[in-house]
């Protein structure tokens, strides 16, 4: 099983015009969210969607700044919960940006979603739960998928 | 008090409920063996299997007068649907950065 999200991008763009996108809210909105972001260690900020926007959680995202290295790394929490409140979660973003020769390679992380890193880092568990799991379905002829 | 069925999230938090998904991605087990396990109670152990059994992770199968407990997938499925949630999430967004970035470079 995936414990995190791990995504690779690349720009044509120096570090610092990347920066930029990821720290100035103006331009957050943009391709991400509205927000009332600052680069500032322990500010709690938010990230809303647009009414429209047709998501499966919540409008509002709950962030604190828990890292920053201008031009380099930034990290913040991210919480919260599904449309119904059924659903929610607690979860850390980190950003870092490489330096390349011609631009720059923008690296994302999403992880901690607590209780399932939890899971995995002190139990060791998602390996064997996941071959248990294969063993199961190959016997299984009826799974039920009804959501 | 919430008769509110957990979420997978909330399902897993506690230890006890992750040790018990752990005792049974080794073998099938009934509720006896393994409340045998544990410090606290038969009931107590079987209240965290019945709240696993709601959030989808386990199969209660009746054999005998023994109930027997197998891994199920939807509690793990919902898990992993949530990091799906997300991980197309970014890489719509990051899709938009892209094309902005690209538009912008184009003008320049």
């Amino acid at each position: 099983m995936q414990k995190e999200i791990k995504q690779m991008w690349f720009f044509n763009q120096s570090p610092q015009e990347v920066w930029e996108y990821l720290t100035k809210p103006e331009l957050l909105e943009q391709w991400l969210m509205k927000t009332d972001f600052q680069p500032i260690v322990g500010h709690k900020f938010r990230f809303m969607t647009k009414p429209s926007h047709d998501c499966n959680y919540d409008k509002i995202i709950d962030c604190e700044v828990l890292e920053i290295e201008p031009f380099t790394k930034i990290s913040y929490s991210w919480k919260g919960h599904s449309n119904n409140g059924k659903y929610s979660f607690d979860s850390k973003v980190i950003w870092t940006l490489i330096p390349l020769e011609d631009g720059t390679e923008l690296q994302l992380v999403h992880n901690g979603f607590k209780v399932l890193e939890d899971f995995i880092s002190h139990d060791s568990g998602w390996a064997l739960i996941g071959s248990r799991l294969i063993e199961l379905l190959k016997t299984t002829t009826n799974v039920n998928t009804t959501p | 008090m919430s008769t509110q069925p957990l979420n997978a999230f909330q399902a897993i938090a506690d230890p006890s409920r992750r040790q018990i998904l752990l005792m049974l991605s080794r073998d099938n087990m009934t509720i006896n063996s393994l409340a045998e396990n544990f410090d606290m109670s038969r009931p107590a152990v079987s209240k965290h299997v019945k709240m696993l059994y709601n959030a989808g992770f386990i199969s209660i199968t009746d054999i005998g007068r023994e109930r027997y407990c197998t891994l199920k997938q939807d509690g793990f499925s919902e898990l992993q649907d949530w990091i799906n949630f997300f991980a197309n999430f970014w890489k719509k967004k990051l899709q938009k950065l892209e094309d902005i970035l690209n538009n912008k470079s184009k003008k320049k």
